[in-house]
């Protein structure tokens, strides 16, 4: 039985959110998505930059298991998720989520699919697409998650 | 833990000192966004473990939103640091921790951090206000266990497997009526009960 020492610590931050004045939910959602808002533009151009950096580490990959070339793609995609949803494409974040998925499921079995690999690239330039119809995205991310899937075990 | 974001209910992050910590230029922006959207206005904007622990070397802080900044996951690293090497109250400031994606291998450098809650990347708004206003609850047993040092992982309490219980305070699983803090009080030497780190 390994020893255990417990502490409760009366976290400020309970007292700090009770103080009067602040602000009411609803207001504080406004704000926060207009806040948002104000970042798309440089949001857009950073998963722009991150895509085509995410090309070049495709096309540079090896013919057989490349864990470099995997590691490099992978910290390239990583970096992204998040900013699909504010660039106003949400779909974007799903496929990087199911190319990290996919690109970690390789190096963790040493297995390798380039293919796999470059129809996920694809899907994220397809998925940048303004005003690209709800029900083809979600067959999108429908066939990429199957794909990454498939090297899950 | 949902919110209604319609909801009228007023809540204060205004005189909160929040820490930030991000290394991507576009993960801190939407951060900055966010946090200051409910309201905060005392940030600490870091890129970098160093950043973050000169920060948290330096000010009080009453919130930590920490990045796992996926390849290298050194954000579990700050966080490790903050409980076993931080100072009081810091050591025990609640910590959100985002993640854009959790490789296989960082799965359980995640779990043993010593973090509250983790946030997957996207975050909407009313998630990252749901998760403060629960990492802020109050009442919430801090754990020093061998390696392990943050807040009691287990959010429910039902009972050791199979009747069998490694620690003492399991027995409270037996009988409803006895509460955890009972057993913490009434517990011999093993299982110890500290008065309150902060004031």
């Amino acid at each position: 039985m390994s020893s255990v020492r417990f502490v409760f610590p009366k976290p400020k931050l309970a007292a700090l959110l009770r103080t009067p004045g602040g602000l009411p939910v609803a207001e504080a959602m406004e704000q926060a998505h207009a806040n948002l808002l104000t970042i798309r533009p440089a949001c857009l151009a950073e998963v722009q930059d991150l895509l085509e950096q995410a090309e070049a580490a495709f096309q540079a990959m090896g013919i057989e298991f490349d864990d470099a070339g995997l590691a490099s793609l992978y910290a390239v995609a990583v970096r992204a998720i998040g900013a699909g949803e504010i660039c106003g494409s949400p779909a974007v974040d799903a496929a990087l989520t199911s190319l990290c998925d996919l690109l970690d499921h390789l190096r963790t079995h040493r297995r390798y699919d380039r293919e796999a690999i470059g129809v996920h690239v694809q899907a994220w330039r397809l998925l940048m697409t303004p005003d690209l119809p709800q029900a083809g995205a979600d067959a999108v991310l429908d066939g990429l998650r199957r794909v990454s899937a498939r090297y899950a075990a | 833990m949902a919110l209604d974001p319609t909801s009228r209910s007023r809540f204060n992050l205004d005189k909160a000192s929040v820490l930030l910590l991000d290394d991507t230029p576009i993960g801190m922006s939407i951060l900055v966004q966010i946090v200051t959207g409910l309201g905060a206005k005392k940030l600490h904007r870091c890129t970098s473990v160093e950043m973050a622990q000169e920060a948290a070397s330096k000010y009080e802080i009453d919130l930590a939103i920490v990045d796992s900044m996926a390849p290298s996951g050194a954000g579990y690293d700050f966080v490790k640091w903050l409980r076993q090497n931080g100072q009081e109250p810091n050591c025990y400031t609640p910590v959100l921790l985002t993640t854009a994606h959790t490789p296989a291998g960082d799965v359980v450098r995640a779990r043993d951090c010593g973090g509250h809650i983790m946030i997957k990347k996207p975050i909407a708004p009313i998630v990252m206000l749901e998760r403060i206003v629960w990492v802020a609850k109050e009442g919430r047993p801090f754990l020093f266990s061998g390696s392990y040092v943050g807040p009691d992982r287990r959010f429910r309490d039902d009972g050791p497997k199979d009747g069998v219980g490694r620690r003492r305070e399991d027995l409270a699983a037996r009988d409803p009526a006895v509460t955890d803090e009972a057993v913490v009080a009434a517990a011999p030497t093993d299982v110890g009960r500290e008065p309150s780190a902060t004031s």
